[in-house]
């Protein structure tokens, strides 16, 4: 899933350079999977105390 | 009639483009540092890096499209972004009560090592807390300047500027992108660094 999350960056840098304002969306859904990313990567259902 | 302030279009796109540039220079510095120590970074090393890239396209949008409150909220968002990330990231290994070599909790303290090696007495998951920290406060200082918000009329003159600037971020965005799919193909990251995809294990 981290190398989807860096891909949709690098079309982003793309669409930018082709002077596109709305690349700003595909780094906004980036950073929803890597918060979908951390959120798999804390565990909550077995150490949601200690950890949080 | 509103008071210019000293801040013009132009400058705040040369400022944003040394800060493009400061983030781009924070990333390759960890490439130097995780190829010459041989330490592939984990899934919240990996997040942090996401998250300067993100601020990094922020400042490209204000390059290439000319400055924009938008532009600085989308550097604003991944900074918070990746700050949370690197306060967990530190929080987990000051913590004594969590093994990171488990990846639980335990019952009695731990010796609980830090991730990597030091950077000027630092490990960059702290220095991740300093630099997006840095960025939400220069963030919020240069939108003070409301003159770098106005329209310009003319050609660009900063055109090959803006070129530089998204050409640096795109060759650096795939290059992240490649190095992590070697790492971990299409499945989540190991967490203590390592390869975790089939063709490398």
């Amino acid at each position: 899933m981290m190398t989807v999350t860096y891909g949709l960056l690098a079309i982003a840098c793309f669409i930018l350079w082709r002077r596109v304002r709305w690349g700003w969306t595909l780094v906004m859904a980036a950073l929803v999977l890597g918060i979908v990313v951390f959120a798999r990567d804390v565990d909550f259902s077995s150490n949601l105390g200690i950890q949080l | 009639m509103t008071r210019e302030d000293g801040l013009s279009p132009d400058l705040a796109r040369v400022l944003n483009f040394l800060g493009l540039l400061a983030m781009i220079g924070v990333l390759l510095g960890a490439y130097v540092y995780q190829f010459s120590y041989r330490e592939l970074p984990c899934t919240l090393c990996q997040l942090q890096r996401v998250g300067m890239l993100a601020v990094a396209f922020g400042a490209a949008m204000n390059v290439v499209l000319g400055p924009d409150p938008r532009h600085y909220g989308v550097c604003l968002i991944s900074a918070v972004f990746g700050l949370g990330i690197s306060i967990r990231q530190s929080l987990l290994h000051i913590n004594p009560f969590f093994d990171t070599t488990s990846g639980q909790p335990s019952l009695v303290a731990t010796t609980n090592p830090p991730f990597g090696q030091p950077v000027m007495g630092l490990h960059l998951y702290v220095w991740g807390i300093v630099l997006f920290a840095t960025v939400i406060i220069a963030v919020g200082v240069v939108q003070l300047f409301r003159g770098q918000f106005r329209a310009v009329d003319g050609p660009d003159r900063l055109r090959r500027l803006a070129n530089v600037a998204v050409g640096i971020l795109a060759v650096v965005a795939v290059v992240e992108t490649i190095t992590t799919f070697m790492e971990c193909g299409f499945v989540d990251c190991p967490n203590n660094g390592g390869w975790n995809w089939w063709l490398f294990s």
